[in-house]
């Protein structure tokens, strides 16, 4: 099956290559959704590989208003018009001449530019031209099984409900439909697009952010994993290291590599240490990481480093790490998430930290937190990248905990970081509740942080066991 | 009108019926008539004598363009209608896809190969 190459970020993998040539696509959404941008942003980037547009517009916006437009945009380019993007009111013919005039017009325009795209912006707006619907779905049939004839990918862009699909003549004919809509999340206004039907191809269903900039449209594929994506490997019997000899002995080498690990415990307790550690471990081993933050921003952390002697700009600078911070009031999960698998496939990050999953889990939806989280961990665990989530516990002092948060289920490993009261001195201990297809040590041991590093002590005594 | 002539124009004819025919089965009746359209506008570009080839719901008719042509003896009628066929069927190719679009050809062909 041939196609269009959209080249919007990630529409042409949704679609599995691109939309099939010569299909008529329908774009469906309310005003403002995003439909005229979409359109324009595929046009323009198919009139840079040699594709040409005639783009006809029914709501006579004039061409200088639709150009002030366009100019906000990177993908636009003023050398293409009257070239390979061709703009003519169709309004114009329809209101004086009537629907069968217009279809000539159509036609000459057809045979005056040989087209590879044809856009009615809007679609719908023609039917206020037609006498009854009989008439209009003439027109729309007639338009339909022309314009494919002249192997043209045509574009009906329309302020159409989702209900509407299932009645109006359009979407019958059409073999593709596009609906976009928006809604808020947490005080953020947000953009979807949905694939509603596409003959001839398979797709990615389900509901997909996109967002609107300069650059034009960027689309976030939803990351629920398919079924495909859950039949992978499982992971050898390698380790991956923390570097730290005593705690490596504790899990018999190292965590199991590909698994995923929650490292909970309570505020100041050392998960963040421990966490940039098993990063810089990495990276001594030739591996790439990176640590994904929304507790504290990248000057902090490396402030952190640097107190335990690592240098971490002079590895961000080579490439061999990176460290990304988000705001948890800014966290824009179906975007953000995206974006980290794009820096993990891109950069081939072999070991990964989110820190932390409570921070994530506040910032989140909570009916998208457990199904992202879930789809999150498949997605690692595929790619084989070794990672730790660490889990904030309220009280440092709590009791043996995993998580308040019900999804240590999740994970493969649970390490736990606390503090007992020792003395007239407050200690640091750690233990490992599970790891998941391996022994592991079962002790609790007492640990430092110091300037030297992390050293981890003997085991505890049994008057010292926790309360 | 010379009687070669006669039998050529014929002969196109009925390979012209036989391709609108075998093409309908994949696109439909209102289809086919498109893409008619389409080729002969094509090819007119060239040879503008072709546009007076007919065609509609009681058939095709290329009677106009038998008329013409006594008056052309030197008109390359066997290369215009070549052009035609070959357009047609690279068309054709693109919208029903390539390998049910040789078997039309490959029809087409020996019928053509019958008659000479």
């Amino acid at each position: 099956m041939e196609r269009l190459i959209t080249g919007i970020k990630n529409l042409d993998k949704i679609l599995k290559g691109g939309i099939p040539l010569y299909s008529v696509n329908v774009i469906s959404g309310t005003p403002g959704s995003g439909k005229t941008i979409l359109v324009q942003n595929i046009v323009f980037n198919c009139a840079k590989s040699g594709l040409k547009t005639i783009y006809l517009t029914t709501t006579s916006e004039s061409q200088f208003k639709m150009v002030r437009h366009l100019k906000e945009f990177e993908f636009f380019d003023d050398n293409l018009l009257e070239n390979k993007f061709i703009y003519r009111d169709l309004a114009a013919y329809l209101r004086k001449e009537g629907w069968q005039k217009a279809l000539e017009y159509i036609d000459q325009l057809i045979k005056e530019h040989g087209p590879n795209i044809v856009v009615i912006d809007s679609f719908k707006a023609i039917r206020n031209f037609f006498p009854d619907e009989k008439e209009f779905r003439s027109f729309v049939f007639e338009i339909a099984a022309k314009l494919s004839i002249w192997e043209i990918t045509v574009f009906l862009v329309g302020e159409y409900k989702e209900e509407e699909v299932t009645t109006l003549s359009e979407f019958t004919i059409a073999d593709g439909i596009f609906h976009l809509y928006g809604g808020e999340e947490r005080r953020f206004q947000k953009r979807y697009l949905r694939i509603l039907k596409m003959r001839g191809t398979s797709f990615e269903q389900g509901q997909h952010l996109f967002q609107i900039d300069s650059s034009g449209i960027k689309i976030f594929p939803r990351i629920k994993p398919s079924y495909e994506e859950l039949i992978y490997e499982v992971a050898s019997d390698k380790r991956e290291e923390f570097g730290i000899p005593e705690f490596d002995e504790m899990l018999l080498g190292g965590l199991k590599q590909g698994t995923i690990t929650a490292l909970s415990g309570g505020t100041g307790t050392g998960k963040t240490i421990f966490s940039l550690k098993f990063i810089m471990e990495g990276v001594n081993k030739g591996k790439r990481g990176l640590y994904l933050s929304f507790e504290e921003p990248v000057s902090q952390l490396k402030a952190n480093a640097l107190s335990m002697g690592w240098d971490i700009d002079n590895l961000i600078e080579k490439g061999l790490v990176s460290f990304k911070f988000i705001s948890p009031i800014e966290i824009d999960v179906d975007k953000h998430i995206y974006e980290i698998f794009d820096d993990i496939e891109k950069n081939k990050i072999e070991r990964f930290v989110m820190d932390s999953v409570t921070s994530f889990e506040k910032a989140v939806d909570i009916q998208k937190y457990e199904d992202y989280l879930w789809a999150l961990i498949q997605n690692l665990k595929k790619r084989n990248v070794t990672s730790i989530f660490t889990i904030m516990i309220d009280n440092p002092f709590s009791a043996l905990m995993a998580s308040e948060l019900g999804i240590s289920s999740l994970f493969d490993n649970i390490i736990f970081l606390r503090y007992i009261e020792k003395g007239s001195s407050i200690k640091r201990i750690l233990g490992i509740l599970k790891a998941r297809g391996t022994s592991h040590s079962k002790d609790l041991r007492e640990f430092e942080i110091t300037s030297e590093g992390i050293k981890v002590l003997g085991k505890l005594d049994l008057k010292e066991m926790l309360k | 009108m010379g009687k070669d002539l006669i039998e050529k124009i014929k002969h196109y004819e009925e390979l012209l019926v036989e391709v609108l025919n075998a093409s309908q089965k994949y696109l439909g009746v209102i289809s086919v008539k498109l893409l008619l359209e389409r080729v002969l506008w094509d090819i007119s570009q060239e040879y503008k004598e072709i546009t007076l080839i007919h065609y509609d719901e009681r058939g095709l008719s290329i009677e106009a363009l038998a008329k013409t042509l006594e008056n052309l003896p030197d008109f390359p009628v066997d290369e215009m209608f070549k052009k035609f066929f070959s357009r047609y069927v690279e068309i054709l190719a693109k919208l029903i896809g390539k390998k049910q679009a040789e078997k039309i050809a490959e029809q087409l062909s020996k019928k053509d190969q019958q008659q000479f």
